[in-house]
């Protein structure tokens, strides 16, 4: 690897980090959206820093574009508010306009310096490390590094200091309210950290990748974890898997770099909700029909434990009385028979003492809906997971 | 001291009221949502070592009435004092159960750790819960029975355990006087006496206890206090002298008997 190489790649995970983070808790919050408008609507924020400072570095930039963002909170929550319209009608309107404000400047302004739309969405990280910070003279590495290194630090020591506030404050508002957490300092708190790191991240990678780097990391943890703190792990491990992973694709595609993060992160996101343990698509399929056969076999063994007349237990009976087509009934004869549940006698079905037992658990709990009687079986039965 | 005990037993209800503290004190409250008015000039005095049920219809105004007391919303006039001083000054007196509705249960977080929750307001800014609010909410969860599911994950929860451990903490709260938004929604019988029994407790250890509450019929049973409400104040006071036909009708419209036996 080539000294820029590392330098790219050490870019993009420490972007992917400071991205992932914040975007663990707007996915909880179910703000994803605002991430997409804040990455838009501070547009009209550079734009005015960079005709102030004339560099697109410069932490007036990012000051100005994290009040933009904030500005566009409030005017999302204002409209929002009146009751007219829904949260989502209401970030449609704003993040346009000040999008479309931004743009106007550009286009009426910068003719003649170097700030194009394109650029500003987009990004591209593969210039990244050709713009170096010098100090008296000496290259100290990438300019976007230290900004990025820095943000990524506040970030951290924020998460660290307010886990607590950030937690309850998402969990339960007005709990958190009545504990003297103000939920909206944590709220304003959490879009000013995100509009930094926005801001922050642009020049990188773009606001495409931004967005993304936000949102699927977060999304993806969700989907395998119900730990707040693993959460957070996961999404920080899934955002640099794919931020290097990314990088490499476009490297050995000659393709964007941004866009081949990007790419990652939607199939990294894709896989794993096709196959986690407990909340993907096939888990949950997989889950369905096992319950389905569970509830038979609850009937079934029901059925045995209400009758003692051998007519009603005749292994060719069962399929009328219960009236379910031969092939259920023989999955269900054998789970049963699998477990031990059952004993079939010259073709006379009869419930075990174990399946005695379990069908007797299972009336109580359906009679009291008790659930510490059937803790010791959830283990061994989807039907009673809840 | 003496003179104001004097004043207060006639203008409040009578020997009910003999020597106790006004835990909640609400003057003129009047709370809007966008400029418009759900609550109009609710005046409520609750005495101290109450077990009071809120009862009216839905959209009455209930959740909206313990929200301004704990100053989750701002009211557009009128005042809430807990024991004599602004709520601001008086959180940790005051626990508080929302309505079950109000949280996202697929947030990924274990019972044990939302019981922990309660801790927090003790805790203030910054500082970790540690061993002390660990045991405390451990010790909570067994008092609402819901020990060996420390470690589930809350959505992993029926509607009845969930509010159990909502129940728990509250109780690590270990508060004066404990606001609960419908606690018996959507739970079967069992958590209910459970719940109940926990309540009647803390009313016997000298606690105040404000239940928002649907099922009237349960109401002389559970309760010895209630309020009344419907965007105004209806009435308030003891469940032996005020919970009769006149009030109900009142609060309800002429069809409460339909909900009394609902
Ligand atoms: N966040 C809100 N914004 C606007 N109106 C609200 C909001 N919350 C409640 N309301 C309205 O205020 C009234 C009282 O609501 P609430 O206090 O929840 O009633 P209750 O708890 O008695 O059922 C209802 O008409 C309801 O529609
Ligand atoms: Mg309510």
């Amino acid at each position: 690897m080539t000294s820029p190489q590392i330098e790219i790649q050490l870019i993009a995970a420490v972007v992917a980090i400071a991205c992932a983070i914040p975007g663990v808790f707007l996915v909880l919050r179910k703000m994803a959206l605002i991430s997409d408008a804040i990455s838009h609507s501070i547009l009209p924020g550079i734009v005015l820093g960079f005709f102030i400072t004339h560099d697109l570095n410069s932490p007036l930039l990012i000051v100005l574009a994290a009040i933009t963002g904030v500005i566009t909170v409030i005017l999302v929550e204002a409209i929002q508010r009146t009751g007219l319209v829904k949260e989502d009608t209401a970030i449609g309107l704003v993040f346009p306009a000040l999008f479309s404000i931004g743009v106007i400047l550009i286009a009426k302004n910068a003719n003649d310096v170097h700030l194009d739309v394109d650029a500003v969405l987009l990004g591209e990280l593969a210039f990244a490390p050709f713009d170096r910070l010098l100090m008296g003279g000496v290259d100290m590495g990438p300019k976007s590094l230290w900004i990025m290194g820095s943000i990524l630090l506040i970030i951290i020591a924020l998460l660290l200091l307010f886990y607590k506030e950030l937690k309850v404050s998402t969990f339960d508002i007005g709990l958190s309210s009545a504990l003297g957490i103000s939920p909206m300092i944590m709220h304003y708190g959490l879009m000013s950290v995100s509009s930094v790191t926005v801001v922050g991240a642009f020049d990188a990678v773009g606001a495409i990748l931004v967005v993304a780097l936000m949102i699927a990391p977060a999304a993806t943890a969700y989907l395998l974890t119900s730990d707040l703190k693993k959460m957070l792990l996961l999404s920080v491990f899934f955002a640099i898997f794919s931020a290097i992973a990314g990088y490499w694709m476009a490297n050995i595609l000659d393709a964007s770099i941004s866009g081949s993060m990007t790419t990652m992160l939607g199939i990294v996101f894709l896989l794993v909700y096709l196959f986690a343990p407990q909340k993907g698509l096939i888990a949950v399929l997989y889950r369905q029909q096992q319950q389905r056969t569970e509830v038979s076999l609850l009937t079934f063994l029901l059925h045995l434990n209400n009758h003692s007349e051998t007519e009603e237990r005749h292994i060719n009976h069962l399929q009328e009385h219960i009236n379910w087509q031969k092939v259920r009934s023989k999955t269900v004869l054998n789970l049963a028979l699998k477990n031990n549940m059952i004993e079939i006698d010259e073709n006379i079905v009869s419930l075990t003492e174990k399946g005695k037992e379990f069908t007797d658990l299972a009336l109580e709990y359906i009679i009291t809906n008790k659930d510490e009687k059937i803790e010791p079986m959830k283990d061994d039965f989807f039907l009673f997971r809840g | 001291m003496f003179s104001l005990g004097f004043i207060n037993i006639p203008v409040l209800a009578g020997k009910y009221m003999k020597n106790k503290k006004i835990a909640i004190q609400v003057d003129d409250l009047t709370v809007a949502y966008n400029y418009k008015p759900v609550l109009w000039d609710i005046d409520l005095h609750v005495p101290e070592g109450v077990l009071m049920a809120i009862v009216g219809p839905n959209g009455a105004g209930k959740s909206t009435l313990i929200k301004a007391i704990l100053g989750i919303l701002d009211p557009i006039a009128g005042s809430v004092c807990i024991y004599g001083k602004p709520y601001e000054k008086q959180r940790k007196l005051v626990a508080y159960v929302p309505q079950k509705g109000s949280v996202d249960w697929d947030f990924p977080t274990t019972a044990l750790d939302v019981v922990m929750m309660g801790t927090y307001g003790q805790l203030g800014w910054i500082k970790r819960p540690g061993v002390k609010e660990k045991k405390a909410s451990l010790e909570a969860l067994e008092k609402v029975g819901m020990l060996a599911f420390k470690n589930r994950q809350i959505s992993q929860l029926s509607g009845g355990q969930q509010q159990r451990v909502f129940l728990a903490r509250a109780l690590v709260q270990n508060a004066a006087i404990y606001f609960m938004d419908e606690p018996f929604q959507g739970v079967d019988a069992t958590t209910e006496i459970a719940i109940i029994n926990i309540l009647k407790e803390l009313r016997k250890a000298g606690k105040t206890v404000v239940v928002v509450h649907h099922d009237l019929q349960t109401v002389p049973e559970y309760f010895d206090w209630v309020t009344f409400l419907n965007v105004k104040k209806i009435a308030t006071g003891p469940v032996k002298e005020i919970f009769n036909d006149d009030n109900l009708t009142k609060t309800y419209g002429i069809n409460y008997k339909v909900a009394v036996n609902k």
